[in-house]
C-alpha cells in the first residue's frame, strides 16, 4: 500500500513558481555488461533542455563512481534529463542510456522537500525501435538543498499524457498513513530519504481535498450526507475551474496516450489484494502472461464468475467489470467525498470527475480545452435572421458618427456603433437593447418579403412606423407597393404553404409565442467565470421555471456592466461549451465528428446527473427563448427527440455508422443461411462493463431469421437510439418543457431546430470550394461547375441549409473547411456522380458526401438541390 | 451475452476445422472476446516461423469488425512496428455481419504470404520489398529467426 498526498490544506495563491537551487550530486551507476569494450561513462544533466553539465569521465568501467555534486537552477515543474554516455577520444560519444525526469512529480511526492533524497532511475536505452525501450543501467543520484512550498505551486496546467519518460506518478490511494521508506514516482525511478530526519514523515492522509480556491459548498445540497472522518471539507465532485495557469512546461514535451505506455513498474497497489492468479487451465496462464499485467488500482479485485470467467470489482464504486481497470494517468488521484462516492482529481488541471480517466477522455478533454479560446469568437460570428434582440457582444466600441448613407437619420434615443472587429450594430438606449439591423431598414428582409419595385424604398418614421418612399414619383405612402402574400395552396394557419414552410415565418410565429408568453422584469443571473458552470446551475435551479422567461440580467462577478445583450450572449456560449466539458460526463461527442453532442450514456457515474440534464434541458429552453445561440449544437436524432419525431433507422446513421451498415447488411440479405447466431437480445459496453439486454420477452431464446428479421430490426433501432439515455433524455425535456412548452416546436424540423440554436454563420464559399474534393467528377465537370454556381447565388440560410443536408450540421469548425471532420476522421467535403439525372441528390452525412446526380442542366440542378434541401422529412438522405 | 454465442459458434467451428496455417488457439476462459493463436505462413521468408496474433471482438460484435494484432514482431509491408494491420476485410467500409473469422484469418494469411506493397503500412519495408527484393528477404528471414516463435510439428487445437 503506498501512501503519498502531499499537498495540505490551505489555498494560496498558486503563481509562485520561480527559479530555485536544487543541489543534484551524480554518484555512481552500475551498467549491464553488453559492451565489448567497457564504456567510459560519464553523466551528462540538463535541465529543460538547457544547459547541460557534465561529470568526469570514468574510464572502462560498467560501475562508474563519480560523486560529483552540481547545483542547478530548476522550477518545480523542470524536467531533469540524465544522459549516460560512452566518451570516445576519436568518434563521438555514444549514448548508453538516459532518463528524464519530472521534477514536480518528486516534489509532489515529497511535499517539496528535497533533502537527501536518494534518487535511483533506470537508464533506458535511447534506441527506440523496439517495442519497449531496453534497460541498459541504473543511476544512482541524490537530490538535496531544495524546499519549496507546494501550496504555492500549481500543479502542471497541461494534461500530462503517459509519457515513457515521464511515467507515473504516484497520486492515489485512500490508504491509512503508512511510512514509506521506497515511494514510487516515475516508472523507472525509486527514491528514499537517506537520514531519518525528525520531519521525514510524510503527512498523513488528506485534510483536504486540494479544491483549489473553489472550496465553496455548492454541491453539498446534492451530496447524501455521511461525513468521512479521513475528509472533514467538502469536496464537490464536479469539476471545477480556476483560470489558465501559466508555466514553463509544455503539452509539446508530451505525447503518446495514456494507457498505451503504461508500463508494468506502476505504482498503484491494490488495497485489496486480488485472488491468487488462477490456474484453471495452462492455457489461461499464457494468455494472462503474454501482456505485462499492472497490479490493479487501489480498491479493485479479480474474481471469477460461476463460469470461470474473469470479472473486476471495483469496491470504490461498488460496481463490476469484464475489462481490466488502467491504472490512473499521472497527476489523478482517486479520492471519496463526504457521501463515500469516489471521485477523481486532476492535479495537472485542478479538477475532478466521477469518471475514471482513460486516454479517450482525455483527449477529448484536450480537445475541448483547446476550443475555449475560439468560443468567444465564434459566438460573434453567428447569426440567424433579425429578431428582437440580436445581442452585441461587450466591451470596447466606437460610437460612429452618422455618416451619410442615404437613409436618413436614426430613430431617437438610437445609436450607431462599431464593435472592435468594425461589425456595426444599434443600440437603442430608450429599452436597453442592441441589435445587428439598421432600425432605419428593418424589417425589409423579414418575412421572406418580395423585393420593392423599382425606385421603391422603405424607411421608418420616428415611431419606428413603417412607411414607403416612391422615388419614380417622390411621394410616399403607408401602402405596401408590392403585390400580396404569394399565391398558392393555403396550409395550415391559412396562410399558403410555400410561405407557411419557409423558416422566416415559423421563426416569427415561434418569436410571437416568446413575446405574448413574457413575463415583466428581469432575472438576474449572477457568475462567476471560475465557476460558471455551478453558479448557473444553481441559479436557473433555483428560480422557478417561468422567471426564466423574464429579462435576462447576466452579470459576471467582478465586471458588473450593463448587459444590454452581449452579456448574455457571451453566458449562453460559454455555458454551452461548459456543458460539453468531457469531465463532466453529461454529454459526449457523437462519433468523432467533432461537432455534435449526444448524452453520454456513461453520465450516470456524476450521482446527480439527472439534475443536470435538467437543467441543461432549462438553459437550452432558454437559449431559444431568448433568441440567443449555443456553442454546439446536437445529434439530428436528440432534435427529432425532441420534436417527438419517430426515430427510423437511419437515424443510426448519423451517431453510428458502423452499427447502422451492419443493420442495412442484415435487411438486404437474406440471412438464413449465413450462419450470423443472432438472437433478439444484445449488448452494449458502458465504462468496460457489458450490459446485456433482451430486445423482447424471451429474446434470448428467439433466433433471428428471415421471417422474424423485420421485427427485430425494428426493435434494435429503438434500443439503439435509446440505449443508457433514456432517463437522461427525459430529464432534459422536463427541464426544457418547464421553460418553453414543447409544444412551440412543433413547427420546425430537426435541421430548423438546429439554425434556431446554433444560429448561422458567414460562409466562406471560396473555402468551401477549395477543400472539396470529387468522386468522378473533376472540379470542371459541368456539373461541378453549375454546384458552385448554386451555391455562390445562395443566400446564407440556404447555403447551411446544403451544408446541413451533406454535413449533418450547420456549422463550419472553427478551422475552417479543411477541418471538417467525419465519422472516421477528418472527411473533406465531397461530391460524387451517382444515379440518374431523374434522382435527386442524396447526401451521406457520415462521409460529407453529396451524391449529385450528372443533371443535364443548371435549372434542373437547382430545381432538384432545392428539392432536397427543403424536403426535410428524411427524405434524400442516406 | 450476444456476441458470446456467435463467437462459441465460430470458435467451436475454427478448432474442428482444425486449420493448418492458425494453430494453438488460445482463449482466456475469463473473456471470450479475445482470442490468441499462431499463424504459419506458407511463404518464405515466413514459412520458418509461427507468429502469435491476438483478435479482439467488440461487445457489439458482429456488428462491429473485430480488430487483429500481431504479438510478435514481423518484417512485412503491411504490418506496422506496433504490430497492427490493416486488413480490408475488417475495415468498417467493408464489415459485413456475416464475415466469419475464420475468413478474416485467411485473408490475414494470405496477405501475410503475398505483401501488398501498393497499400503499405510500413512505407520502408514497402519501398524495400519492390526495389530490392533480395535484401528484403534477408531482413524479412532475420526477423523471423530473431522473433518469431517455433513451429512445433504436431498442433493441437487446444
Amino acid at each position: 500500500m503506498i501512501q503519498q498526498f502531499t499537498m495540505s490544506t490551505c489555498e494560496e495563491d498558486p503563481s509562485m513558481s520561480g527559479f530555485h537551487q536544487l543541489s543534484v550530486t551524480i554518484e555512481t551507476a552500475s551498467l549491464k555488461s553488453s559492451f565489448f569494450l567497457k564504456p567510459n561513462p560519464y553523466i551528462e544533466l540538463s535541465v529543460d533542455h538547457k544547459s547541460p553539465r557534465k561529470t568526469e569521465v570514468s574510464k572502462s568501467t560498467l560501475q562508474p563512481k563519480w560523486n560529483e555534486e552540481f547545483t542547478v537552477l530548476v522550477t518545480p515543474y523542470s524536467y531533469l534529463h540524465f544522459r549516460l554516455l560512452d566518451h570516445s577520444s576519436f568518434r563521438k560519444d555514444t549514448l548508453i542510456g538516459e532518463k528524464k525526469i519530472s521534477l514536480y512529480n518528486v516534489l509532489s511526492n515529497y511535499n517539496g522537500k528535497l533533502e537527501n533524497l536518494e534518487l535511483t532511475l533506470d537508464l533506458l536505452s535511447g534506441n527506440q525501435h523496439g517495442y519497449i525501450q531496453p534497460k541498459t543501467g541504473d543511476l544512482i543520484t541524490l537530490f538535496d538543498r531544495l524546499k519549496i512550498d507546494m501550496n504555492t505551486v500549481a500543479p502542471p496546467f497541461h494534461l500530462r499524457h503517459d509519457h515513457p519518460a515521464f511515467g507515473n506518478t504516484s497520486q492515489m490511494s485512500v490508504s491509512p498513513p503508512f511510512h514509506p521508506t521506497t515511494v514510487p514516482l516515475d516508472d523507472g525511478v525509486r527514491a528514499r530519504m537517506r537520514s531519518q530526519g525528525t520531519e521525514d514523515v510524510v503527512p498523513s492522509m488528506i485534510v483536504q481535498p486540494l479544491m483549489y480556491r473553489n472550496s465553496s459548498n455548492n454541491f453539498q445540497d446534492c451530496n447524501s450526507a455521511g461525513q468521512s472522518d479521513t475528509e472533514p471539507s467538502s469536496s464537490r465532485a464536479i469539476a471545477v475551474y480556476t483560470p489558465f495557469f501559466s508555466n514553463g512546461t509544455t503539452s509539446s514535451d508530451n505525447n503518446g496516450t495514456a494507457g498505451d505506455s503504461v508500463s508494468p513498474e506502476t505504482s498503484f497497489l491494490p488495497l485489496v489484494q486480488p485472488p491468487a492468479q488462477p490456474c484453471s487451465s495452462n492455457i489461461t496462464n499464457q494468455v494472462e502472461n503474454l501482456p505485462q499485467e499492472e497490479p490493479l488500482p487501489a480498491g479493485w479485485e479479480m474474481r471469477h464468475d460461476v463460469y470461470g470467467r474473469r470479472y473486476y470489482v471495483d469496491h470504490n464504486t461498488r460496481s463490476t467489470s469484464w475489462e481490466r481497470p488502467q491504472p490512473l494517468p499521472p497527476g489523478w488521484e482517486v479520492r471519496r467525498d463526504m457521501g463515500g462516492r469516489i471521485y477523481y482529481i486532476d492535479h495537472n488541471t485542478r479538477s475532478t470527475t466521477w469518471q475514471r480517466p482513460n486516454s479517450e477522455r482525455l483527449q477529448h478533454y484536450q480537445q475541448w480545452q483547446g476550443e475555449r479560446q475560439y468560443v468567444v469568437q465564434q459566438g460573434n460570428q453567428r447569426f440567424l435572421y433579425p429578431q428582437s434582440h440580436q445581442a452585441m457582444a461587450a466591451g470596447p466600441f466606437t460610437s460612429i458618427a452618422d455618416e451619410d448613407d442615404g437613409l436618413g437619420p436614426l430613430p431617437a434615443g438610437w445609436e450607431r456603433r462599431r464593435q472592435p472587429e468594425g461589425r456595426v450594430y444599434y443600440v437603442n438606449h430608450k429599452n436597453r437593447t442592441t441589435q445587428w439591423e439598421d432600425p432605419r431598414t428593418q424589417g425589409q428582409e423579414t418575412m421572406d418579403e418580395p423585393p420593392l419595385p423599382y425606385g421603391w424604398e422603405i424607411r421608418l418614421t420616428e415611431d419606428g412606423m413603417r412607411y414607403f418612399v416612391d422615388h419614380n414619383t417622390r411621394t410616399t405612402t403607408f401602402q405596401d407597393p408590392r403585390p400580396g402574400v404569394p399565391n398558392g395552396p393555403k396550409g395550415m394557419c391559412r396562410v399558403p404553404r410555400a410561405y407557411e414552410r419557409s423558416f422566416r415565418w415559423k421563426l416569427s410565429q415561434f418569436r410571437f409565442l416568446c413575446q405574448t408568453n413574457a413575463f415583466p422584469n428581469h432575472i438576474k443571473i449572477s457568475v462567476s467565470r471560475q465557476t460558471l458552470f455551478e453558479d448557473s446551475y444553481h441559479q436557473i435551479m433555483n428560480a422557478e421555471a417561468f422567471a426564466l422567461r423574464r429579462r435576462l440580467y447576466i452579470l459576471f462577478k467582478g465586471e458588473e456592466g450593463l448587459d444590454y445583450g452581449g452579456v448574455s450572449r457571451e453566458w449562453f456560449f460559454l455555458l454551452s461549451h461548459e456543458v460539453l466539458n468531457p469531465m463532466y460526463c453529461l454529454f459526449e461527442y457523437a462519433n468523432k465528428s467533432n461537432y455534435s453532442l449526444q448524452i453520454n450514456p456513461a453520465s450516470y457515474v456524476n450521482p446527480d446527473h439527472l439534475n443536470y440534464f435538467k437543467f441543461i434541458g432549462r438553459f437550452i429552453a432558454m437559449a431559444l427563448y431568448h433568441g440567443r445561440f449555443i456553442y454546439s449544437g446536437f445529434t439530428m436524432p436528440f432534435y427529432k427527440r425532441m420534436l417527438n419525431k419517430k426515430l427510423i433507422m437511419k437515424d443510426i446513421e448519423s451517431i453510428d455508422p458502423e452499427f447502422y451498415k451492419s443493420l442495412i447488411w442484415i435487411k438486404e440479405n437474406n440471412i438464413d443461411e449465413c450462419g450470423l447466431e443472432l438472437y433478439h437480445s444484445v449488448d452494449f459496453e458502458i465504462l468496460g462493463q457489458v450490459i446485456h439486454h433482451e430486445l423482447k420477452d424471451g429474446g434470448d431464446k428467439i433466433k433471428v431469421i428471415e421471417d422474424n428479421k423485420e421485427e427485430y430490426l425494428r426493435l434494435m433501432t429503438e434500443w439503439r437510439m435509446t440505449r443508457g439515455i433514456e432517463e437522461q433524455t427525459k430529464a432534459f425535456l422536463e427541464g426544457f418543457n418547464s421553460v418553453v412548452p414543447l409544444e412551440w416546436l412543433k413547427y420546425f424540423d430537426e435541421r430548423e431546430l438546429e439554425l434556431m440554436l446554433c444560429g448561422m454563420q458567414e460562409i466562406d464559399v471560396d473555402d468551401w470550394q477549395r477543400n472539396t474534393i470529387y468522386r468522378h467528377y473533376t472540379r470542371n465537370s459541368k456539373q461541378v461547375l453549375w454546384f458552385w454556381q448554386f451555391v455562390r447565388a445562395a443566400d446564407n440560410e440556404k447555403r447551411a441549409r446544403l451544408l446541413q443536408f451533406v454535413t449533418g450540421t450547420c456549422r463550419v469548425p472553427v478551422g475552417g473547411f479543411a477541418e471538417l471532420m467525419g465519422s472516421n476522421g477528418p472527411q473533406r467535403f465531397c461530391i460524387e456522380k451517382v444515379g440518374k439525372d431523374t434522382w435527386l441528390p442524396r447526401s451521406h452525412t457520415c462521409f460529407n458526401r453529396l451524391d449529385l446526380p450528372p443533371y443535364k442542366s443548371y435549372d434542373q440542378l437547382v430545381e432538384k438541390l432545392n428539392y432536397a434541401i427543403e424536403e426535410t422529412e428524411g427524405f434524400g438522405q442516406e | 451475452m450476444a456476441a458470446t454465442r456467435r463467437l462459441q459458434k465460430e470458435l467451436g467451428d475454427l478448432r474442428a476445422s482444425a486449420m493448418k496455417n492458425f494453430t494453438n488457439i488460445q482463449v482466456d476462459e475469463s473473456n471470450i472476446l479475445t482470442w490468441q493463436g499462431l499463424l504459419l505462413p506458407d511463404n518464405p521468408p515466413y514459412n520458418k516461423g509461427a507468429f502469435r496474433i491476438e483478435i479482439n471482438f467488440p461487445a457489439e460484435y458482429p456488428f462491429k469488425p473485430p480488430r487483429i494484432n500481431f504479438k510478435t514482431k514481423i518484417y512485412h509491408p503491411n504490418v506496422d512496428e506496433k504490430g497492427q494491420v490493416c486488413l480490408p476485410i475488417i475495415n468498417a467500409e467493408n464489415w459485413k455481419p456475416a464475415t466469419k473469422t475464420a475468413q478474416v484469418i485467411q485473408a490475414l494469411i494470405a496477405l501475410v504470404n503475398d505483401p501488398e506493397p501498393e497499400h503499405p503500412l510500413r512505407a520502408d519495408v514497402a519501398e524495400e520489398f519492390q526495389r530490392d527484393r533480395r535484401r528484403f528477404l534477408k531482413n524479412a528471414e532475420e526477423y523471423t529467426k530473431k522473433y518469431a516463435e517455433k513451429r512445433r510439428e504436431t498442433t493441437s487445437a487446444d
